[in-house]
């Protein structure tokens, strides 16, 4: 059970705690509708990363066995070789989406895959396996920056979700009931002491009677 | 700091993120970069993509009316979960990515609808809290 406040009982302190269960109840009523709109986002990023991974690790496993012919067929130090002269700089535009006040990654991947001409290693060494490899690698890339950007997402989203939801707990369970429990108190104790006001009207009525 | 100014302080967090100047759609699809700034500095951007998907929804003549994001806002007066689009060509569009019929200057959507909007709107549309 909620701890009372120590409050006066009086009525400009009821006015007062009235006022702030109202506040703490439009705050509460705004943060939950934050906490599910959070909810929403959450699931549809995780939709996003149910989809993205089993594609992206299919195309790893792709490009790994291409990889593995590559080694079988070129030549494991002549794919080294070609690997250590390969261009390695790739245009990733980085920027952020906001997510009610979330900054969360957006990435916008130009064309990853590149034409064996300008991947940089020469071409008179190397085989067309070698180029399949690549290739294969290139199109795992982009569906790992894609997928990286929605697990970022994910988790950011899941770190507010748990900063509102506290906040949303200490409101419904400690500060609302909290304030509901002194106006309860106020409430008794004002209807006391009107009780007691009136037996001992009553009572000085009677002395007077008894007087006279 | 006593729980009433918390409480403010979290209020007045809660639209932080919505922009000072919305952007229209032609706009932003003529801007090299298509970004908005948002109240606490920060940026907030658009996905191409997106914009050209709205662009097709939307004759041409239309396209300087529709400000970006598209506010979704939710209000709990409203009940919970449910949201209010207003704008006519706000709502125009909306009703279109949802299948809905159109309504005029407003239209009050329901959580799935929300989700639906988000997962085809995700950088276009924001949340604004309204109370």
């Amino acid at each position: 059970m909620a701890m009372a406040l120590a409050v006066a009982p009086t009525r400009m302190e009821l006015l007062k705690l009235r006022q702030r269960v109202g506040l703490a109840q439009k705050g509460y009523d705004l943060l939950k509708e934050k906490m599910d709109a959070l909810v929403i986002e959450f699931f549809e990023v995780l939709k996003r990363i149910q989809e993205a991974r089993p594609k992206a690790l299919e195309q790893l496993s792709v490009a790994h066995r291409a990889l593995s012919m590559c080694f079988a067929i070129v030549g494991t130090l002549e794919t080294k070789q070609a690997s250590k002269e390969t261009k390695r700089e790739l245009q990733v535009d980085v920027s952020t989406r906001h997510i009610m006040g979330i900054a969360v990654p957006a990435v916008e991947v130009g064309e990853v895959e590149r034409n064996a001409l300008i991947r940089g290693y020469g071409l008179h060494m190397t085989s067309s396996v070698l180029d399949e490899a690549s290739k294969k690698f290139e199109r795992a890339l982009k569906l790992l920056i894609e997928l990286a950007e929605f697990e970022e997402s994910a988790f950011a989203i899941a770190r507010e979700f748990e900063k509102t939801k506290r906040r949303v707990n200490a409101l419904e369970y400690i500060l609302i009931p909290r304030l509901k429990e002194a106006i309860k108190f106020i409430m008794m104790r004002l209807d006391e002491m009107e009780r007691e006001n009136f037996s001992r009207l009553k009572r000085i009525k009677a002395m007077l009677e008894e007087r006279e | 700091m006593s729980s009433d100014r918390i409480i403010k302080l979290e209020l007045s967090r809660l639209n932080l993120h919505l922009p000072e100047r919305r952007l229209s759609l032609k706009e932003a699809l003529l801007s090299p970069r298509p970004q908005v700034a948002a109240r606490d500095g920060s940026v907030h951007v658009f996905k191409r993509g997106e914009l050209e998907f709205l662009a097709g929804l939307l004759p041409e003549a239309d396209r300087d009316k529709l400000p970006l994001p598209i506010l979704i806002a939710l209000e709990p007066k409203l009940g919970r979960g449910t949201a209010r689009i207003s704008g006519e060509v706000e709502v125009k569009v909306v009703s279109q990515v949802l299948g809905k019929e159109a309504a005029a200057g407003e239209l009050l959507i329901y959580r799935p609808e929300v989700a639906i909007l988000r997962r085809k709107l995700p950088t276009t549309t924001q949340y604004l809290f309204m109370w």
